[in-house]
């Protein structure tokens, strides 16, 4: 079995893709569920804001997703380009 | 020195059952340790309902063991096995039913304890509800033990499966990664389910008269936090039941193992966070049961949002296998 | 196990492209769209103010959706917005359902059926934005907080996309892959059908819920 260094770096980069997205994921997946957890204990406390919260409460998880974004990102790129 | 196959054979078995039960005994542990801890603070408030509170302590901390017993009867199996084959994909399918229950046990285990501890500080404030309870308790800790009842499934399916006609290269690591898809994917969802279970026996000590929609909302939340649990074992099953060309380099083989690691390890943090979510949704609904409509809605929309980095898990591992 | 992951295509060549047409997909799509007129046809014949049994069905469904987008759209976007959000739930659930009958088969479960919609949901959310807060406001939101960002956000737009899309397919494809692996393992006794039961008829509402109540609120979030 003959392993060329073109070979080792796909690999890594096939590896490297796993890995970013999967550690990536961790981060975001726990701090969106923190937005809507206070997301549904304030429309527990106030429903009739219900509409406001749940937007506000989007808005917040687009922005703690971008780095779960970023890791897809780079795992596409690792994907495709590398 | 050479070795023949059985050696490895037998290396992989004993090394998969040590990892089986060391990381199976992980979890259970932990959510044991907690119900103890919670029922010795409720005996402490409430020292007259110890009796009860014993009980349901020791059921719950039975069902907390369950998933560690799973890891056991897989350890055995490795130890006792004869696994008399003419392939190494062998050695790497041994290594990985050890692995995949193991790492699955974990999440559960940690989760089972949640509902138990919330019941007995729930029989410690309303002694009178301790069937409601223990009845809430039940079922919550069993739907928290689904996580690992799919990695025993899959470990089952690697053990009794002959991948022996398979080629060597890249079957090794489309082995490997389904045991790790299934066994990390379960951590989160059994951790996130018995969130869930903890606020739901607690809502159900504090306002008795609401234990039905309480056990609805919790069993839907439970059902979503599981998604991603159930998005390793697709992967996994892909990995285990698709057939892969043989090839001689090594990429096609880590696209393989990325694919499992990444669906697996990215399982685990939306896991959490739904549970998250889902808990405060349960333990709102009990507080203010005339909000449970919009409640209901902002818990499936949360959590379909926390998903979404599990789903670009699953994105990638699908890329990974299917087009690499 | 050889079907695994094997769609039934028909091939044409057109001007030297082939084009390729998911048959299943196609066939039980047309299926779901007979079976959603036929309810509407029955639902609302000999309507009255004593309502028969298909019309309560009906009213019911529809008055539920209806409020639903009222929440979330506000009373004047509702009007033009429900009928679609009716109409996307009743499509999906009826997708997710289909599959319980055995030999029929989910669209859904071909990734084209979610994308697609995916898609539809995308372009009214910003057709939307674009419309309620005119083009520069729209546009210069891609460039918050900094002008390098721009990029990433327009990532990020499309990843959503992605995620309601493969949601549903991931669901689906995942139960259909799952009950498939377990009915060959245990020859087909006992499980399947409750498996089915909770794939087809639980996981199937509550995943059309979900996409629907998220193109509801990509909406809801573009026009504020």
């Amino acid at each position: 079995m003959a392993i060329e260094g073109a070979d080792i770096i796909k690999a890594a980069a096939f590896l490297g893709a796993g890995l970013s997205m999967g550690l990536g994921a961790i981060g975001p997946g726990v701090g969106e569920g923190m937005a809507a957890a206070k997301a549904c204990e304030a429309i527990g406390r106030n429903p009739q804001e219900a509409g406001l919260l749940t937007r506000t409460m989007l808005v917040g998880q687009a922005v703690s997703e971008s780095t779960g974004i970023y890791s897809l990102v780079v795992a596409l790129l690792l994907l495709f380009v590398v | 020195m050479e070795q023949d196959i059985q050696t490895w054979i037998s290396v992989a078995a004993y090394s998969g059952a040590g990892i089986a039960m060391g990381c199976g005994a992980i979890g259970a542990a932990i959510g044991e340790g907690y119900t103890a801890a919670q029922a010795n603070y409720a005996i402490s408030r409430n020292p007259g309902a110890s009796g009860d509170i014993v009980k349901s302590m020791l059921v719950g901390q039975a069902i907390a063991e369950s998933a560690s017993i799973f890891a056991l009867v897989v350890a055995m199996i490795l130890l006792f096995t004869n696994f008399s084959t003419e392939s190494y994909v062998t050695v790497s399918v041994v290594l990985s039913a050890g692995l995949c229950m193991g790492l699955g046990a974990i999440g559960s285990g940690i989760g089972s304890g949640f509902p138990a501890g919330a019941a007995c500080i729930g029989m410690s404030r309303q002694p009178g509800t301790s069937a409601r309870l223990t009845t809430n308790m039940l079922i919550g800790s069993a739907v928290c033990q689904t996580p690992s009842i799919f990695a025993l499934v899959t470990s089952f399916i690697l053990l009794f499966t002959n991948f022996s006609d398979r080629p060597l290269s890249p079957t090794w690591a489309a082995i490997i990664g389904a045991g790790l898809a299934s066994g990390l994917g379960a951590i989160g969802s059994g951790v996130g389910g018995g969130l869930v279970a903890e606020t739901s026996c607690e809502g159900t000590a504090r306002n008795p008269e609401m234990a039905a929609p309480v056990t609805n909302i919790m069993l839907l939340g439970q059902a979503v936090t599981q998604t991603t649990a159930i998005y390793g074992l697709l992967i996994s099953f892909i990995l285990m039941f698709k057939t892969f060309p043989a090839s001689d380099s090594l990429a096609p083989s880590m696209a393989l193992l990325g694919a499992g690691l990444c669906m697996g390890i990215g399982a685990i943090g939306p896991g959490i966070g739904e549970g998250l979510t889902a808990r405060s949704a349960v333990q709102w609904v009990s507080r203010n049961p005339k909000s449970i409509p919009e409640l209901t809605r902002s818990m499936l929309v949360g959590q379909a949002v926390a998903e979404s980095t599990g789903i670009y898990a699953l994105v990638i591992a699908l890329i990974l296998i299917f087009v690499m | 196990m050889e079907e695994l992951g094997k769609v039934h295509q028909l091939i044409i060549p057109l001007f030297g492209h082939n084009m390729a047409f998911n048959l299943d997909a196609i066939v039980f799509t047309w299926i779901v769209m007979l079976l959603i007129l036929l309810f509407g046809v029955l639902s609302t014949r000999k309507r009255g103010m004593i309502p028969g049994s298909m019309q309560v069905i009906g009213e019911l469904f529809v008055s539920k959706l209806y409020d639903l987008t009222e929440d979330a759209l506000g009373r004047e976007m509702a009007k033009t917005y429900a009928p679609l959000v009716c109409a996307l739930f009743m499509f999906l659930v009826l997708c997710n359902w289909i599959g319980i009958i055995p030999h029929l088969e989910e669209p859904t479960k071909d990734l084209n059926t979610p994308l697609s919609l995916g898609v539809m949901g995308f372009f009214i959310a910003h057709y939307v934005g674009i419309k309620s807060k005119g083009f520069k406001a729209y546009i210069s939101e891609y460039f918050e907080p900094f002008f390098i960002m721009m990029p990433l956000n327009l990532i990020g737009e499309l990843a959503k996309i992605v995620s309601i899309s493969f949601r549903l397919f991931g669901n689906i494809m995942g139960g259909s892959i799952i009950i498939l692996v377990v009915s060959y393992l245990t020859y087909s006794i006992l499980l399947p059908p409750f498996l089915n039961a909770f794939f087809g008829l639980f996981v199937g509402t509550i995943q059309a819920f979900v996409f629907t109540m998220l193109t509801v609120v990509y909406i809801s979030v573009q026009a504020k």
